[in-house]
């Protein structure tokens, strides 16, 4: 027998206490009435109160603002995952206002990093700044990962279930289609395919992006069918088809809250592997590009011989730093985001009077949350 | 409910088979596509081809049969004869002949093959069994400084792009320090055979590819962890201590055995990643393996290479990816009943 | 305990003792302060005895059981002394050996049978292997040590060859189970300590179990612990009883005494909310309030809170142990005085009757004469399930799942039916095809004369709607935990119904209508309770929450899947009658299914409802519970009576009615009667032919499917077949 059976009480005597501290004594005098009073029987009650306008939006607020940012802020890893990321959100938006796009023979050719002020990260051997370039590429990078990450988790997430939850014929022929996805190697098809499509794609950020996540929605769609068919068995889903409730309801109510902390966790991998083979594309000079990116900057590197020469080190670790760096946040973000969908996380966090205790969201949570 | 319950103790056909059939079915598919990407799709290849030899000053009518023969689809012929017989020619072994090297695209890619699996084979064996160490010994500490610095570790690991690791290592090991080669895939100037210096050269030569893909390892060991911290809990591991197995026993055959496991997704997952990034990998270091050529292939818009690259590659990962199954069954007696 | 007011002392008879626990204490370092699971433990236990203990979940039995091998798990520190007095040899302290003196102790001498049997094998090994490496760490010869496995195992009617070579998951539970007992005695211990081994099984089981236990303790000449939640279970085998409460034991004493001369309030109060077959069930009443936490157990008595008995001197001082006479021990002030204070069901004069579970008494018979119009009836149903096929199975033979097989049953307005069976006999499904939440296979569900499947499929006559029949057939599942979604608070769970069919109701009204229905089932202030998450529900609490959700939809018929077997046995007789209260309130019938026979009887009998027994998809007999319990037909229904544990001291009638502990295939179902394989009475024509309902000549609301109901059957001249199986249970009738 482990401890926590032994003693099975530990929260709900702690919320009894907190509860009663915190229960409004006002309007729990006004509320409460005498069951064998005027009303016939309990299930005939009604209130004497509109629900006010402002009530709805203080509950909605706390539910869905409040409590989820009260939550990441507890966690170290959400803090860093969060904050990398907000960094790379600006110089997404707002970094381009502020640092100059560069040219050809603007400075010296291969300038150290941190030689002079006006190139922080030293400059190629075209005498481009790398910092402008890493900046200025970011919004394209940004734009392949967002619309990447949808597709690839949408997909996934709608495939995967619509098995789970049809079953019969219907999963048969998805759980096919999704094998087969999850037998071929991804890198190789988009590389065909971005060859074949370069034309379309040229320019278009959110294009390559659903190009590059084409074949990695696999993993995701037979995971979330999988735990779609034992929600689908759950006695809670039972229960709200024996009341009458629509599937769509049960889909999105019910089923979807169970859901996301994986959804959450493929939603950064995702990301993280598009990024990764947007630039690993870019970098072997399959993509066409306009405008210089982290990858291209690799291949341009990598074709001036740059890793031969000592001097030129900088011009890869430049783009290098830029990929590893937003690829720890989303990591980061993606193992502590789950913890907002946690009940047992949010009971303690979606009163703003019961956030008292010290710690306690201490549980340790470093699960095999990175890639599977 | 009661059809879960009894499901799982009936056997209706043998779960090798419908393993096999499965792979099967994913090689028909995927031939099916590159059918579909040479000759249906719009901005086809065939039709590119066409076009520039015609720009070569080749007549249209040899045009047209020089890329049959090239891409042994008929360009004329009704899509469902065509097809069939692309189909059955790509079963036979004929994956056309390559542009550049004006051989037969099997002769190319045979050769090459054998260098790409021996890479890829032993990245695999290699971060796995240091993911799992790791992972091992991170849930042996749990919570202690050694499993901070190694999940810390891990979580780096994890987020660095393989190619990157391989760069920095060309750089640094090649380059600065002139450990290993700075590519290629066999030392020049030896004789190829069973002699000391060329074993050695092919050691060195494979040795930063195979150690890029230790960022695998990443994933690998944080996966270990979290499951062997399960395992730990178990009522059964409980027992065992109880009926006073030794340490040894417990700690490979209860511990280690069921962690490791349902390590088997997180490899199937690497194993995908490892033959698809075997492209980059094999750029980066000049490795002459299926993926290099599948690269200059399509540099050299050498279509029939190319595509034939791409099939010898998914043909291999199916074939891993069956052969870890069908090994998996043995080694876990409850995976035979079901999947 | 350290408050000796009388002079007991807990001096062990020399020389029979084989354990000597004293001041035995496991502590747990928690973030809310230290948690005190086992408070100060005295025990002796007597050589080639069974002592059953038993205790509510979170009383702190498995600690316990832990502690008398010395394996209470990290973080829990264990204090005091434990005496091991081996048959030859002197003693030893249990608790100052080093690793190797444990090693020597563990499974040689002091084994055990953990309580999760699934989870007690590594699912990667044969068993076989497990005993081997048992053997081999202790350095026994494996030949030998192999050949007295097989012996036991044999003992325990399992097959070794097959048992030893298959993996943990090719094995059913009651398998398993048994394969851990012969594990626990493959190094023939002195002592086995079982922690609950029964309680994840099935009646029937549970009972041959028990009976094997007996056996084998004869047999290896062991003493046995036996830890069990169940008082009636344990009351049959044990020669003494000690009963946990709050971490420490609050009586203890030989089994006949603690049955019928309790001297401690909640042993008594335990017996009483304990549902059985024989006691009135009047006298039967939930035990109020729950246990304390570890963390903060009461001071003096810990049972004072709930004590009707309780005085200044319970609140302040503990109560040392008090010689009850007998050699029976009870810690409580007012022992003298709680014998005649709460009266048992034999004293059937004092009943009191003035408490409200009481007042329900025998609910009015439903209307089940020939002219009422049943509200829900099953016509010949049938549910099969296939197998789920993959893409390449397309062309196999279906694997076909016989659940439920040709049914037919009414239920009527107030009606009360209770299905029985064991698990895996189609019970459940029954139950859910009956409310509409499986589709039959065969035959027809009606309501009101209404095939609901037509309905559902637009074929009706238009006179009632799918809407309609899907609001009045509701469900209450079994396992609390997982009927309430644990991502909704209450307050949206239960609004979900209102929602969907009451939407004149606002935010406001639907609040205060939930706050109202929590109000009336007990829970209060309601507003603690409208804003919290499953999980900070008790499993009785979340029950509640499920129940009210259906009663929301105001449905004429409840299927409640066993709504109590997750709930304390003190809890359960509470949430029964709750919901026979809610019953009166709302005017609906309930389905109820069980797999205890105890409590179907209770709830049939207090609301005058049926009982019907299904074996293997078929049901096999239907009746008033006094029928079914008292005259029994069906040869199975006998079999389920026996294995209904009993708490009456004269239950010597052990001759099992069965002859295959193991329940069949339900993929390959046997032919004619499928009850023949077990059945001690069964003959040729009974694998022939299936038996239809015959009713029973005295009652007409009696049916069973058995030829022996009927005098000039062909089944009297039939032959028997009951010699030719191999494992014959305990000699055959």
């Amino acid at each position: 027998m482990t401890r926590h059976s032994e003693t099975p009480t530990d929260d709900d005597e702690r919320m009894d206490f907190e509860d009663a501290i915190v229960s409004d004594s006002e309007a729990s005098a006004d509320e409460r009435i005498e069951t064998d009073g005027g009303v016939g029987t309990p299930f005939e009650v009604v209130s004497e109160y509109e629900e006010t306008r402002r009530d709805r939006y203080r509950k909605l607020y706390d539910a869905y603002v409040h409590a989820p940012i009260s939550i990441i802020w507890r966690d170290w890893r959400a803090r860093i995952g969060f904050t990398i990321v907000a960094i790379y959100l600006l110089m997404g938006t707002v970094g381009p206002l502020f640092v100059e796009p560069t040219s050809v023979t603007e400075g010296p050719a291969l300038a150290a990093p941190f030689e002079t002020m006006e190139y922080p990260l030293g400059t190629d051997n075209q005498g481009r700044d790398l910092l402008s370039q890493t900046v200025h590429s970011t919004s394209t990078i940004l734009k392949m990962v967002l619309s990447g990450a949808v597709f690839t988790v949408g997909i996934g997430t709608i495939i995967g279930s619509i098995a789970g939850y049809k079953g019969g014929m219907t999963d048969t022929v998805l759980s096919s289609i999704t094998d087969v996805f999850i037998n071929i190697p991804g890198f190789p098809l988009v590389m065909v395919l971005g060859l074949m499509f370069d034309d379309q794609i040229l320019g278009n950020p959110f294009a390559i992006g659903v190009l590059l996540s084409i074949a990695s929605w696999g993993g995701l769609a037979r995971a979330i069918r999988s735990q779609m068919l034992t929600l689908r068995e759950e006695s809670f889903v039972e229960a709200s088809q024996a009341m009458g409730i629509g599937t769509s309801t049960i889909v999105f109510k019910e089923i979807v809250p169970h859901l996301m902390p994986f959804v959450v966790i493929n939603l950064t991998n995702a990301g993280r592997k598009v990024i990764f083979e947007a630039v690993a594309l870019y970098y072997l000079g399959i993509l066409p590009f306009q405008d210089l990116n982290w990858g291209s900057i690799l291949n341009q590197a990598y074709g001036a011989n740059a890793h031969a020469r000592p001097d030129a080190i900088h011009w890869f670790l430049v783009p290098m730093f830029a990929i590893v760096f937003i690829s720890v946040g989303l990591t980061l973000l993606g193992q502590s985001l789950d913890r907002v969908f946690n009940p047992r996380v949010r009971a303690r966090h979606e009163k703003t009077t019961a956030d008292v205790e010290g710690d306690g969201d201490g549980e340790t949570q470093t699960q095999d949350a990175m890639g599977v | 409910m009661i059809l879960n319950k009894y499901a799982s103790t009936m056997v209706t056909i043998d779960w090798r088979i419908r393993r096999l059939g499965q792979a099967v079915f994913t090689v028909w598919a995927v031939i099916t596509l590159s059918f579909a990407l040479v000759r249906m799709l719009p901005g086809n290849m065939m039709g590119a081809m066409i076009t520039r030899l015609a720009r070569q000053g080749i007549n249209p009518a040899r045009a047209r049969e020089l890329v049959e023969y090239r891409m042994t689809i008929d360009p004329d012929a009704p899509l469902l004869p065509a097809y069939l017989s692309y189909v059955s020619e790509t079963l036979q072994g004929n994956l056309g002949q390559s542009v550049f090297y004006s051989r037969p695209v099997v002769d190319v890619l045979a050769e090459a093959l054998p260098w790409t699996l021996f890479v890829l084979s032993w990245a695999v064996f290699i971060s796995f069994f240091i993911g799992i160490s790791i992972g091992a010994l991170m849930a042996y500490w749990e919570g202690g400084k050694l499993d901070i610095g190694l999940t810390s570790y891990a979580v780096l690991m994890g987020s660095i792009p393989f190619y990157v690791l391989a760069i920095l290592l060309l750089i640094f090991l090649s380059y600065r320090l002139g450990w290993f080669p700075t590519g290629g895939r066999q030392p020049i100037a030896t004789d190829p055979g069973f002699n000391l210096t060329y074993i050695s050269g092919i050691v060195t030569h494979a040795a930063l590819p195979v150690l890029s893909m230790l960022v695998a390892s990443g994933v690998a060991s944080l996966g270990m962890r979290g499951n062997s911290i399960r395992v730990l809990g178990e009522d059964y591991l409980r027992v065992a201590r109880l009926r006073g197995l030794s340490d040894i026993t417990i700690s490979t055959q209860y511990v280690a055995r069921n962690a490791v496991l349902p390590m088997y997704t997180t490899l199937l997952i690497s194993i995908g990643e490892m033959f698809g990034g075997s492209i980059v990998l094999e750029q980066v270091f000049q490795y002459r393996g299926v993926g290099w050529y599948m690269l200059s292939a399509t540099h050299q818009r050498d279509y029939p290479l190319m595509m034939g690259g791409f099939m010898v590659i998914t043909v291999a990962m199916v074939i891993a990816l069956l052969l870890a199954d069908l090994t998996y069954g043995y080694v876990d007696p409850r995976a035979r009943r079901s999947q | 305990m350290t408050v000796s007011e009388t002079d007991y002392q807990p001096e062990p008879k020399q020389g029979d003792s084989i354990l000597e626990i004293r001041n035995a204490s496991v502590t747990f370092d928690m973030d809310r302060g230290e948690s005190r699971v086992l408070d100060d433990v005295d025990l002796d236990i007597e050589r080639n005895e069974i002592l059953g203990v038993v205790g509510e979940s979170g009383s702190g039995k498995s600690m316990l059981a832990s502690a008398l091998l010395d394996a209470i798990v990290d973080p829990g520190v264990l204090y005091g002394d434990i005496t091991y007095h081996p048959p030859d040899g002197s003693p030893i302290d249990i608790l100052d050996l080093d690793k190797q003196g444990l090693k020597e102790l563990r499974w040689e001498e002091i084994s055990m049978v953990f309580q999760g049997a699934m989870s007690s094998f590594n699912p990667v090994r044969k068993i076989r292997t497990h005993f081997v490496e048992t053997l081999d760490a202790h350095d026994y010869d494996i030949d030998e040590g192999i050949e007295r496995t097989e012996g036991i195992l044999e003992d325990l009617y399992l097959d070794p060859d097959r048992v030893l070579d298959s993996y943990p998951h090719e094995l059913s539970g009651g398998m398993k189970q048994r394969a851990l007992i012969a594990l626990s005695l493959v190094l023939e211990p002195e002592v086995l300590v079982m922690d609950e081994p029964t309680a994840a099984l099935d009646l029937l089981m549970q009972r041959s179990i028990i009976s094997l236990i007996q056996e084998i303790k004869e047999e290896y000449d062991l003493t046995i612990v036996f830890i069990t939640h169940d008082l009636p279970l344990v009351a049959d085998i044990a020669d003494r009883i000690g009963v946990l409460y709050a971490f420490e034991f609050v009586e203890l004493g030989p089994t006949g005494e603690i049955l019928e001369n309790a001297a401690h309030p909640y042993t008594r109060l335990l017996l009483k909310s304990t549902p059985n077959l024989e006691a009135p069930i009047e006298t039967m009443q939930p035990v109020e309030g729950s246990a304390p936490d570890p963390v903060n157990v009461p001071s003096g008595c810990s049972f004072h809170r709930r004590c009707p008995l309780a005085t200044q001197e319970c609140r302040d001082v503990d109560p040392g142990p008090y010689d009850a006479g007998g050699s029976h021990v009870s810690h409580c002030h007012h022992w003298e005085s709680a014998r005649e204070e709460i009266p048992m069901s034999y004293d059937l004069k004092e009943i009191d009757t003035g408490s409200e579970s009481a007042k329900i008494g025998k609910g009015d018979t439903a209307s089940r004469t020939a002219s009422a119009e049943p509200v829900v009836s099953l016509d010949d149903v049938e549910v099969h399930f296939e197998k789920e096929k993959g893409f390449l199975d397309m062309f196999d033979e279906p694997d076909v799942v016989e659940a439920v097989d040709g049914v037919s049953m009414d239920i009527y307005e107030r009606d009360v039916v209770v299905l029985v069976g064991e698990s895996g006999c189609g019970k459940t499904t029954l139950g859910k095809t009956a409310v509409g939440l499986q589709e039959p296979t065969g035959g027809s569900v009606n309501y009101r004369g209404h095939d609901i499947w037509d309905v559902k499929a637009g074929d009706g006559d238009g006179s009632i709607s799918w809407d309609e029949i899907r609001r009045s057939l509701q469900i209450v599942h079994q396992d609390p935990g997982s009927a309430l979604n644990p991502h909704r608070r209450v307050k949206a769970s239960l609004e979900a119904p209102l929602k969907r069919w009451n939407d004149d109701l606002d935010g406001n009204d639907r609040k205060q209508r939930i706050l109202s229905l929590l109000e009336h089932v007990g829970m209060s202030p309601p507003e603690d309770y409208i804003d919290r998450y499953p999980h900070q529900l008790s499993g009785g609490e979340q029950q509640r929450v499920a129940l009210i959700r259906a009663m929301l939809m105001n449905p004429d018929v409840i299927m409640a899947d066993e709504p109590v077997s997750a709930l304390d046995v003190s809890l359960r007789v509470e949430m029964m009658d709750l919901m026979i209260q809610l019953q009166d309130t709302f005017n609906t019938s309930y389905l109820f299914v069980s797999h205890d026979l105890s409590n179907a009887r209770y709830i049939a009998e207090k609301t005058g409802g049926r009982i019907g027994v299904v074996y293997l998809g078929r049901l096999v007999e239907i009746g008033p519970p006094d029928e079914i319990i008292h005259n029994p037909q069906h040869p199975y229904t006998k079999a389920l009576c026996w294995a209904t544990p009993e708490l009456g001291a004269d239950n010597d009638d052990d001759e099992s009615p069965i002859r295959e502990i193991d329940i069949p295939d339900p993929t390959n179902p046997p032919s004619g009667c499928r009850y023949h394989t077990r059945c001690a009475k069964a003959r040729e024509v009974c694998r022939q032919q299936d038996p239809g309902a015959f009713d029973i000549p005295d009652d007409d609301l009696h049916e069973a499917a058995c030829f022996r109901v009927l005098d000039d059957h062909e089944y009297w001249d039939s032959e028997s077949i009951t010699e030719e199986d191999e494992l014959v249970a305990q000699g055959d009738d």
